[in-house]
């Protein structure tokens, strides 16, 4: 049945939304961290991620093929500078005593964080129309 | 018997089943950068093919999925969640009413006993 790849559909968008909150998490929880576990700073994440089409039918389907959901191309370090701070007692302060605390935003974290969350309960919503759209079409003819 | 209302109801059921395909779509890549919306080829084409043949259905309309072409390039998440509860609502609706025909049959066949 159609509905099925719509379930899909709304699975890989909920996958996307899951990452980005899970990496939006973890820079907020490393916003404080000076050393990475290879003993380099850690450097904020950023979650890529870009629209999915499926291949099957899709010549039957016109030229934009059927849908396949979105998919996180990559997961990786984000450029944004260091912010220094002067903590010459901090044993990972340079020779000046500045000490390299990862670039996170804060309130651009936040903000992702909030639409990932919105982005991830509409997904939800979709998923639960489609499931609504599949019940009522077992119904047909039950009536009678 | 017009058995153009069931072939029609089947091809509406089909538009709205890709039309939910397409929203749930829009939605899964609501943070997408550069993603153009997709939306259903459906009504228009129902609409030209009946005005040129006069009424009846035919076999060349088929609903499929296409770039939405009202120029939005990025996805509005409220706008999605109007089409997706309208769109549930209109499957329900046609399935209702395929239903109510397959009742009229039914009393046709019972010879109006219930």
């Amino acid at each position: 049945m159609d509905l099925f790849n719509a379930f899909a559909i709304s699975a890989s968008g909920m996958s996307v939304e899951k990452t980005r909150l899970d990496v939006t998490a973890l820079n907020i929880a490393n916003a404080h961290s000076t050393r990475a576990r290879d003993g380099s700073g850690f450097q904020p994440l950023q979650v890529i991620s870009a629209a999915r089409q499926a291949r099957a039918f899709q010549a039957a389907f016109g030229a934009a093929g059927l849908p396949g959901g979105a998919e996180v191309v990559e997961v990786r370090t984000s450029p944004a500078p260091p912010r220094l701070v002067h903590e010459p007692n901090h044993p990972d302060a340079d020779a000046r005593g500045f000490v390299a605390y990862p670039g996170i935003n804060p309130v651009r974290e936040m903000v992702t964080l909030i639409s990932a969350l919105r982005a991830y309960e509409a997904n939800v919503a979709a998923l639960n129309a489609a499931k609504t759209m599949a019940l009522r079409a077992l119904d047909l003819g039950s009536n009678r | 018997m017009a058995s153009d209302v069931v072939a029609l109801a089947r091809l509406a059921l089909d538009a709205a089943s890709l039309r939910q395909q397409a929203i749930a779509h829009n939605i899964a890549n609501a943070n997408t950068p550069g993603y153009v919306p997709l939306g259903v080829n459906f009504e228009q084409q129902l609409a030209f093919a009946r005005g040129a043949s006069g009424g009846s259905v035919p076999a060349s309309v088929k609903p499929f999925i296409e770039p939405d072409t009202s120029g939005t390039t990025r996805v509005a998440l409220d706008m999605e969640m109007v089409k997706l509860t309208q769109n549930t609502v209109h499957y329900q609706s046609l399935l209702k009413a395929l239903d109510k025909r397959g009742s009229i049959i039914a009393t046709a066949v019972n010879e109006g006993r219930r």
